[in-house]
Order: structure tokens, then C-alpha cells, then sequence
């Protein structure tokens, strides 16, 4: 009876074990195969949901944070963009000059995790070089935040003239920045400087954007020739008793430390947004993959039971059989 | 549409009206004070500049704008007091120019 009952049941375990010699001895079969060989474990896939599970709840929590961070510096940028704007009005604004002395000033973010605006930065920054070089004219690499100077150092190293970090450990203000903007200005010859950041249009739009600042040298030599909004220039009055040319060069300075408040606001700003919307995506994966994930626990913990449903009743009609 | 504004240059008072021939002017700490039909709004700028554009705009640009109804007279009295001391006391030229901003400034906080 045994022996029909085995081979009615599949020869699974027949060539494995001895013929059993008793009809009780179904259970003994179990002996005789290794430990665990049929049970199914679901311990990998519990494990793996667990870990999947807690992705999603940090990146959620990592949106609202960033979220609740660009609320707060949105405004600020969007009312500092007010400081730039007198100076296009009176001096213009001239990104194709040609200048001989470059300097491109790229603002980036410190910490990570915040989709694509560092990289589209840096892009930016070195097709700028790429335009402007020349036989006798190199320009040179200020770089604000780590992630770029991760990404510039590892091909233009020798362009790069100075780098700056955890800007933004305090919170932003106008006297950090100008103190920054002076640091550059006395520490590097520049014609033209050209500050490469991410302009905040919208909570999912940043676009790269590329203001210049030119040195009163180059101001005043663009007056000369007379061409354009800066040709202008000499028609306005200089009130309080200093030349043009020193009047100009507190001018360029001001300016330049304006658009640099302009430009971490902004790139902050940039910052937490493309931040929210890369953790927002990442936790709607995870709960992609959480779902899946579920699903093959469950038909893998239904397959277990069926199977010791089958071996349970195998043995029964075995037994009765 | 304003009528006057009144900056605060390096070498006084500048009135700007409409039509005022096109200027850029430095600026000094002091009071600035936009006249319109109905009264007169004053501010007290740190320092920065005005352009004075050919077409009747004016821009100005401050590093810091404040108010006057912001200001506590007390601490102006106070920082005035600390600032001409430190004129008195001070050594070197660097630490002798900088108390003199001081003074400056918070003179120019006082005198309205």
C-alpha cells in the first residue's frame, strides 16, 4: 500500500530513500533527506521588504524637509532678484564679450542626493571654457560647493584658481557673500567673470543660466568704442566728485557681489527643489518595488503551505491507503 | 510716479525731479526720503548707489534699507556714544577709520 501510494505521489523521494518497510515509516522518509531541503524560505524576500519599506519612509521624509526648506529661502530669492536688475538697466548685460581674462565662478550644492543640477552646471561651465579658449587666453575655474569641485577636479584641475565649501551651513546672508566676493575679487585677475547657476523658475524648473560681470576696465574700454547699451554710459553724469574709472570699479564690485547673492539664492533654491522631486520619485519606486516584492512573498509563503498541505495528505492517504 | 526722491551722495543731498539728467551717484549713510502726493516715506540706507536713468527712472541700490519707523532713537544715542569713544581710544589708523564709519553712520541715524 505504501509503496503505491509513493509511487502514485511522484517519484520525488522513491529513489532517494530505502523502500519503507512500515506504513508509519512515511514520516520516516523525512529522515533520510537533507535538513530543510523543502521547506521554502521567505526569510530573503521579509528582509529585503523590510529594508525597501524603510527607503520609502526616509525619502519621504527627506521630500518634506526639502520642501519645507524651499518655502522658506523661495522668498528670499525671488526678492533678491531685485538687486541685479538696476545694474542690466544701466550697464547691460553682454555674456558674448571678448575678453582675454575669463573667470567662470560655478555654483553648486554641497550635499548630494539632489538630481541632475550639479552635473548640468558643470556642463555648462565647461562648455564655457571650451568657447573661450584660446591661444593666449585660459580661463580659470572658481568653484563654489563640493559637488562641482568633485566633478571639475577631476579633468581641469590645473584651471581650477579656488574653491569654496559649506556655504551654506549658515543660513545665507548678504555680509557672507560679500566678504566671499571680495576674497575673489582681490585674489584673481579677471576681465570678465562669468557666474554659472541654477535659475529657480518653478518647483520642478531650474534653468542654467550664466551671468556676467565685467571688470571696470573692459566697462570703460566698451564705452570708448561707443557700441551698445555701455556706449551709453557717457552720457551719464557722475555725481560726487570721483572719476568715472573709480566710480566704476566700486560699481563692478558692488554688482558682483550682488549677482553672487542672487546666484546662491537661486542655486539654493534649485537645490531643494530638485531634491523634492528626486526623493518624491525615488519613494514612489520604492513603493514600486515594495509592491512586487509582496507579491512574490505571498506566493512564495502560499507555496510553502501547499506543499506541506500536500506532503501532510500525501502521507494521511498513505497511511489509510 | 513719485515727485521727489532725495538721496543721501557722497557729497550731500542730491534731489532727483523728473527729467533729472541721467547720473550715477555713490552713496553715503543717511536718510533717503521719497516725496509723492501724499506724504513723504523715509528710509535710512547704509550705502550703495543711484542711477538716475535718461528716461525719468531712478534705481537705488542699497546694501541696507530700514524704515525710519524701525529705528529706536535709544540705541542710536547709545551706539553714537560707543562709536565717539572708540574714535578717542583708538591706535592704529585701520581701527581709528572704523570708528569713524561708526560715528558716521549712527550720527546720520540721528539727525532726522
Amino acid at each position: 500500500m505504501a509503496m503505491a501510494a509513493l509511487r502514485r505521489e511522484g517519484r520525488r523521494f522513491a529513489p532517494s530513500s530505502p523502500p519503507p518497510l512500515l506504513d508509519a515509516s512515511a514520516l520516516l522518509i523525512e529522515h533520510h533527506v537533507p535538513f530543510g531541503a523543502r521547506s521554502i524560505s521567505t526569510q530573503v524576500v521579509r528582509n529585503r521588504m523590510k529594508s525597501v519599506k524603510n527607503i520609502q519612509k526616509i525619502t519621504k521624509a527627506m521630500k518634506m524637509v526639502a520642501a519645507s526648506k524651499l518655502r522658506a529661502i523661495q522668498i528670499r530669492a525671488e526678492n533678491s532678484r531685485g538687486l541685479w536688475q538696476p545694474f542690466i538697466a544701466l550697464l547691460g548685460d553682454t555674456p558674448s564679450i571678448d575678453v582675454k581674462k575669463n573667470v567662470i565662478v560655478t555654483v553648486s550644492s554641497d550635499k548630494g542626493l539632489c538630481g541632475g543640477i550639479n552635473s548640468t552646471s558643470v556642463r555648462l561651465s565647461k562648455g564655457l571654457h571650451k568657447l573661450n579658449s584660446g591661444p593666449d587666453k585660459e580661463p580659470k575655474y572658481v568653484v563654489v560647493g563640493e559637488k562641482a569641485k568633485v566633478q571639475l577636479i577631476r579633468d581641469s584641475r590645473k584651471h581650477i584658481h579656488l574653491t569654496i565649501s559649506e556655504l551654506t551651513k549658515i543660513p545665507l546672508n548678504y555680509t557672507q557673500v560679500s566678504v566671499l566676493a571680495d576674497d575673489i575679487i582681490k585674489n584673481v585677475e579677471f576681465d570678465a567673470l562669468k557666474i554659472v547657476f541654477n535659475k529657480f523658475h518653478s518647483v520642478v524648473s531650474f534653468i542654467p543660466t550664466v551671468s556676467t560681470v565685467l571688470s571696470p576696465e573692459v566697462v570703460e574700454r566698451e564705452v570708448e568704442s561707443g557700441s551698445g547699451k555701455l556706449g551709453e554710459l557717457d552720457s551719464y553724469e557722475i555725481e560726487g566728485g570721483s572719476t568715472r574709472g573709480e566710480t566704476l570699479q566700486n560699481l563692478a564690485e558692488f554688482q558682483f557681489s550682488c549677482v553672487m547673492f542672487n546666484a546662491v539664492l537661486e542655486n539654493a533654491c534649485s537645490e531643494m527643489g530638485a531634491r523634492m522631486s528626486a526623493m518624491d520619485s525615488s519613494s514612489r519606486n520604492a513603493g514600486e518595488v515594495l509592491d512586487r516584492l509582496t507579491l512574490t512573498y505571498n506566493r512564495t509563503r502560499q507555496a510553502a503551505i501547499t506543499t506541506e498541505l500536500t506532503e501532510i495528505i500525501s502521507g494521511a492517504s498513505a497511511l489509510e491507503g | 510716479m513719485v515727485d521727489v526722491v532725495i538721496v543721501p551722495a557722497t557729497r550731500g543731498q542730491l534731489g532727483v525731479l523728473p527729467g533729472h539728467v541721467a547720473t550715477i551717484a555713490e552713496l553715503k549713510p543717511g536718510i533717503m526720503s521719497v516725496h509723492d502726493g501724499n506724504g513723504v516715506t523715509k528710509y535710512f540706507v547704509s550705502s550703495g548707489f543711484a542711477f538716475v536713468h535718461a528716461n525719468s527712472f531712478a534705481d537705488i541700490i542699497a546694501v541696507e534699507a530700514v524704515p525710519l519707523d524701525r529705528i529706536d532713537a535709544s540705541l542710536v544715542q547709545k551706539g553714537l556714544a560707543e562709536f565717539t569713544q572708540k574714535v578717542n581710544s583708538a591706535s592704529t589708523d585701520l581701527e581709528k577709520a572704523e570708528a569713524q564709519i561708526g560715528v558716521d553712520v549712527q550720527s546720520a541715524l540721528n539727525s532726522p
